[in-house]
């Protein structure tokens, strides 16, 4: 994201609106507010020239009327305070390390680290500055990639390390670190057709031991769940530097669809980068809600939730084409879920030697 | 009552043939020795019920002790010793209270009294004795004697009478070294077991406190643990007197009983001396109405005793109500009735004519004439009258003609005698006076709040004494009251603590009409957690009720569960309903009272913590706050502090009121304090005028945005824990939160709390109403007098201690 980063100067100076707009508001005698775009989905709309979804023009105002908002925006200042202070010394937080220190921060302290993380984020979204810029990493897990592809990452020490990511590492497989922009990492060069992205450990161990990505040359790519930033960033890379397909295998359930949706368009609490994030031209390859009928899969009832939330991506911008209103639907016809471990009903190969291949004889990658 | 006439006559039937053992033995589940665990609540239970009643009879405040030791602790053997400071029993007496059966006066009396459960203290002596064989140790003490006198007791189980054992007189020397001036000491070894829990000796002991603040009560369990309930009231229950029963309250058999047992010399007396409610005109009505007068119309100079069952049962529906007069009247030009003096004659209500089935009708009118028409119309109902049937004699006759009449004619006179013939006659039972209602003694709202303040630690706690009211010819009395607060659990159903007649009630909550009173309200809208909205609410509270009443009928023999009474659940219900509101009114004082202190932490310390840290942020200087603030509170603010002076002894108040509004404003400030309860009002600075008894007023100034005022006065005459919270009022435009807006509708609120609270039903309103009424509430002139010279003003020395003082007075 090298492109995207700003100096310290651009960022300081777009940290200090914020802080501007609170000022002003008291000085002519009103409660201090910040002003945020809305960060629902009825506020993210589809960029037709980016092609990933992006929020809109709806925004919020904070303001200090009552004692949670006021807290928010003196939360805020200490953040904007704490990154300066970084800035200029040149030194670097986890996510998790800034909940700790607003310790001292007296009445601007926060009370869990999800508060913490979401304040980041508000920042990143009003400044269009980003983590990177403030100096803030996240302790999110990052993905593992296994298949042949070769890369370069640059080490604590300042040089380069050429890592293949088949040949030169363990049974975990290269563990993808939280800055993947260009000064960090590098791609080299490639021998594979695909990249396929795994939402469960299990099945990319299962893949891997079956030794499914030279049999199909392809990297495979595991998610743990919900992708973190790097992760769904390198895919990205990966898909436009190399002119890879990205293809989804995940569960069939409301979740893995918005594991997908993240991936393939953008969540909706990071869209106001879902350019540098998204992959636009990644396919979900299943677990459909077809294959549950199709495949006969042993399957578990939905939830409350799960209806919920499969109600609720019926009216999500990213899930409005047909297919996937198909596929929402359908789940909820058969009021059923199945999980990708599901196919070894059929045996372990069954997997690589069967669904797999007859899923990707679809798209046209097998 | 009856039942314990009941028990006494199976008990001497039974004797004849079965032991008194056998009796206890076969009956022991309603005398409460139904299990180990249960034996023991009760013995405590009839020797606290004893001490307690023999202090209020003898006009002493009670100290009880109750101690509980493990005699033989592998075979359930306990000792259970409990002493009071009450009267003590004269040496004669003490065989017959302990030894035999149903002895006492209290049940022959009609009127609120304990020892409406249980069979007394003798159950207690025979179960030990059943139980271990080993005789009662009784030590009394009375005031006029120097030595104590100690004896055992036992029981002769065939001739129902005790026996006495190692009588000895001792002088009885308390640890301090003081000689004991009265009281009794009783010791007993029975089978039983010690547990804890909801239902306890420690459960039933706590509830005993509560509803008898006037006791001092210390209970030690086998491991020696002492709990101490201290009395908070030197003030004992009223004196309760005995009445006569009330026609309304009478059954036929028991009517049967009286007639039989009265010494009156005939009817007329019998009615006015054994009964109550019954004035000199209702005896010869009641005569009247029940046939029971001889030729001359004068009631029937018999002996009650000699009535035959006809007469009896005659006279019991007079009684019930079922007997009465027919009274006719007529109707004026505005359709008010007028009754046709001395037109009445007795009978008894009956159907309408209306309700008489069409069909039936019908046929009886075909083919009928108008000479039949008014024995057609008298054989379905006595409600007729003379004239109207004339009257309708014409009508039928103008529209139909003489008859016979057809079926169609037949069905068009069947409907208008349904629908529109007036019969012009009203149905009245004998009229006769309440019961008097002097013979409850209510706890008062006070004192429970007192008693569960001291039993149950928490913030919040409100009661409600409900005016004595009557249900067929048994005066009754509603009490209820309810806590809340932290230190209680709040995922579970409420405590529900069940009280008659002062007497606890721990077993069969769930068929109890009191738990069905609590049940039958929808405690949610009152912020009480309750699913679906019935039964026991849940949250951190304990709700009290209390049925105060001559005659507690219970479901069954074991006296746990008050029997269903639709007048007085209904009269239990409006209570819970009352102390719902003020639950709601709590609540929503402390939400909002919260809120408040949000905006205060918010532009106290957040804000200024944001101006500073944005003018650190950008170098500029720390702007001025005002502007934002009146922004964000855009309201009046009123704050109350009620906080107790150890070192001096009284209840400090003070109440400020800030404008954080963009406008003046401008304010009079009332306050509620505790008047009534004996308190002074001193350093009221600020002076001020009386606006009613309890409620003080002050004008304040204007006060212009940002500016303050503020109220101290302090209240002397308190105890710790009397005055914890005061409400705050205003009169003024726009809302100041942390105060009620005072309006005519609040005004007469406070004065009808103010009437129920004086609870003097011979000092109505006493003078301070009057002069509040008399006082323009908003006076424009801004002197108010200062208070020394308020007529009104309450601290005057010379001003009476408040009533609820009152009904002790003569025994003191």
């Amino acid at each position: 994201m090298s492109d995207r980063t700003h100096s310290p100067e651009e960022t300081k100076a777009a940290l200090h609106d914020v802080v501007v707009e609170m000022y002003d508001r008291i000085v002519k005698g009103e409660p201090p507010t910040m002003t945020l775009p809305v960060r629902t989905k009825n506020n993210i709309t589809f960029n037709t020239r980016l092609g990933v979804y992006k929020y809109g023009k709806s925004t919020s105002v904070r303001d200090a009327t009552s004692l949670r908002s006021a807290k928010q925006l003196l939360r805020a200042l200490h953040v904007v305070e704490f990154i300066e202070e970084m800035i200029d010394a040149g030194k670097s937080s986890t996510l998790r390390e800034m909940y700790y220190i607003s310790e001292g921060w007296g009445h601007g302290k926060f009370g869990s680290q999800n508060e913490s993380n979401n304040l980041a984020e508000d920042l990143e979204v009003v400044t269009k500055c980003l983590r990177e810029d403030f100096k803030l990493r996240p302790e999110e897990d990052g993905a593992r990639i296994i298949g042949n592809i070769t890369l370069q990452e640059r080490n604590r020490r300042g040089e380069w390390m050429r890592i293949n990511a088949r040949d030169d590492v363990g049974d975990s497989g290269y563990g993808v670190p939280y800055n993947v922009e260009s000064e960090k990492l590098e791609l080299i060069e490639h021998d594979v057709d695909f990249i396929m992205a795994i939402e469960t450990g299990g099945m990319f161990d299962r893949l891997i031991e079956n030794g499914f990505d030279e049999d199909h040359r392809c990297a495979l790519v595991h998610l743990k769940g919900q992708p973190a930033r790097s992760t769904r960033r390198i895919m990205k890379r990966m898909s436009e530097e190399w002119d890879l397909p990205v293809v989804v295998f995940a569960d069939c359930d409301p979740w893995s669809y918005r594991i997908h949706a993240s991936i393939a368009y953008g969540a909706i609490k990071t869209a106001h980068i879902s350019e540098y994030l998204a992959t636009p031209t990644a396919t979900y390859l299943g677990i459909t809600a077809d294959d549950i009928v199709a495949y006969d899969l042993p399957s578990d009832d939905l939830s409350k939730k799960d209806i919920e939330a499969l109600n609720a991506e019926l009216t999500d911008p990213r899930f409005q084409d047909q297919w996937w209103q198909d596929q929402i639907n359908m789940m909820l016809k058969l009021g059923k879920k199945a999980e990708q471990q599901s196919l070894a009903k059929y045996g372990l190969d069954f997997v690589t030697d069967t669904y797999l291949p007859e899923k990707l004889a679809e798209l046209g990658l097998a | 009552m009856t039942e314990k006439r009941d028990i006494a006559a199976k008990m001497a039937g039974n004797q004849k043939q079965a032991s008194i053992s056998e009796f206890f033995e076969k009956n022991k589940h309603f005398l409460g020795f139904d299990s180990l665990h249960r034996s023991l609540i009760t013995a405590v239970k009839e020797a606290v019920d004893n001490a307690l009643d023999a202090c209020e009879e003898a006009r002493i405040l009670p100290d009880i002790r109750i101690e509980i030791r493990k005699a033989d602790p592998r075979r359930d053997i306990i000792e259970l010793e409990v002493e009071d400071n009450g009267p003590g029993i004269p040496r004669d007496s003490i065989a017959k209270v302990f030894g035999q059966l149903l002895f006492g006066s209290r049940f022959h009396a009609i009127r609120q009294s304990r020892g409406q459960q249980g069979i007394g203290i003798t159950g207690v002596v025979m179960y030990s004795q059943l139980t271990t064989g080993k005789p009662t140790h009784v030590r009394s003490k009375i005031a006029s004697e120097t030595t104590a006198v100690e004896m055992e007791l036992g029981l002769d189980t065939k001739s129902n009478k005790a026996i006495k054992s190692k009588e000895q007189r001792v002088p009885w020397i308390l640890d301090d070294g003081t000689e004991k001036v009265s009281g009794l000491n009783v010791r007993c070894r029975m089978k039983a077991k010690f547990q804890r829990g909801k239902q306890s000796v420690w459960q039933y002991l706590r509830m005993t406190s509560i509803v008898n603040p006037h006791a001092s009560i210390t209970f030690v369990d086998p491991e020696g643990e002492t709990t101490h309930w201290p009395r908070v009231t030197e003030r004992l229950p009223r004196k309760v007197s005995a009445i006569k029963p009330h026609p309304h309250g009478i059954e036929l058999g028991q009517l049967n009983r009286l007639a039989k047992a009265t010494k009156a010399a005939n009817l007329s007396i019998f009615l006015k001396t054994d009964f109550s409610g019954v004035p000199g005109r209702a005896v010869k009505e009641m005569c009247e109405v029940s046939g029971l007068i001889d030729s001359k119309g004068q009631p029937l100079k018999s002996r009650p005793g000699r009535l035959d069952p006809e007469q009896i049962r005659a006279l019991a529906e007079t009684f019930q109500g079922i007997r009465g007069y027919l009274r006719p009247y007529r109707l004026d030009h505005r359709g008010s009735r007028i009754y046709v003096a001395d037109a009445r004659r007795p009978g008894s209500p009956s159907a309408p004519i209306a309700d008489a089935k069409h069909g039936d009708l019908m046929e009886a009118l075909t083919d009928a004439t108008i000479d039949d028409l008014l024995e057609i119309v008298t054989s379905r109902t006595d409600m007729h009258w003379e004239e109207s049937l004339t009257e309708l004699l014409g009508t039928v006759k103008a529209a139909h003609g003489d008859g016979p009449w057809n079926k169609q004619a037949a069905d068009a006179i069947s409907k208008h005698l349904r629908k529109t013939w007036d019969p012009r006659i009203v149905f009245e039972a004998v009229k006769l006076l309440k019961p008097p209602i002097d013979c409850l003694s209510p706890i008062e709202e006070l004192l429970i709040k007192k008693g569960l303040s001291k039993t149950i630690d928490s913030r919040f706690v409100t009661t409600l004494t409900r005016a004595p009211t009557v249900s067929t010819g048994n005066p009754f009395q509603i009490e209820v009251g309810l806590i809340f607060g932290e230190g209680m659990p709040s995922d579970s159903a409420v405590e529900v603590l069940r009280f008659a007649n002062r007497v606890p009630l721990m077993y069969q909550q769930g068929g109890c009409m009191l738990t069905k009173a609590i049940e039958s309200v929808d405690w949610r809208q009152y912020g009480l957690d309750q699913p679906g909205g019935n039964g026991v609410p849940k949250g951190p509270a304990a709700i009290l009720v209390h049925l105060a009443s001559t005659n507690v009928q219970f479901t069954s023999e074991a006296k746990e569960a008050v029997a269903d009474n639709e007048e007085v659940r209904e009269e239990a219900r409006k209570a819970m309903l009352e102390l719902g509101r003020g639950l709601r009114k709590h609540l929503e004082k402390k939400k909002k009272l919260a809120k408040t202190q949000e905006k205060f932490e918010l532009i106290t310390d957040i804000l200024p913590a944001i101006a500073e840290k944005s003018a650190a942020i950008l170098g500029r200087d720390v702007p001025p706050l005002a502007g934002s603030i009146t922004k964000i509170m855009n309201a009046v603010i009123a704050q109350e502090a009620t906080t107790w002076d150890k070192e001096h002894k009284r209840t400090n108040v003070e109440i400020s009121l800030r404008n954080y509004t963009a406008k003046a404003r401008s304010y009079t400030l009332l306050a509620a304090w505790p008047q009534r309860q004996g308190a002074t009002m001193i350093n009221n600075e600020q002076g001020g005028r009386s606006e009613m008894t309890g409620v003080w007023a002050w004008k304040l100034e204007t006060l212009k945005p940002g500016e303050s005022a503020t109220i101290t006065f302090g209240l002397e005459g308190l105890e710790k824990g009397d005055w914890t919270e005061t409400d705050v009022f205003y009169r003024g435009a726009g809302d100041v939160i942390g105060a009620s807006k005072m309006d005519d509708a609040l005004l007469a609120e406070l004065r009808r709390q103010e009437e129920v609270l004086s609870g003097d039903p011979e000092d109505e309103d006493g003078g301070a109403l009057e002069e509040a009424s008399d006082g323009a509430p908003e006076e424009p002139s801004a002197t108010t007098p200062p208070p020394d010279e308020d007529p009104v003003e309450p601290a005057a020395p010379s001003g009476p201690k408040q009533t609820l003082f009152d009904y002790t007075e003569g025994d003191a």
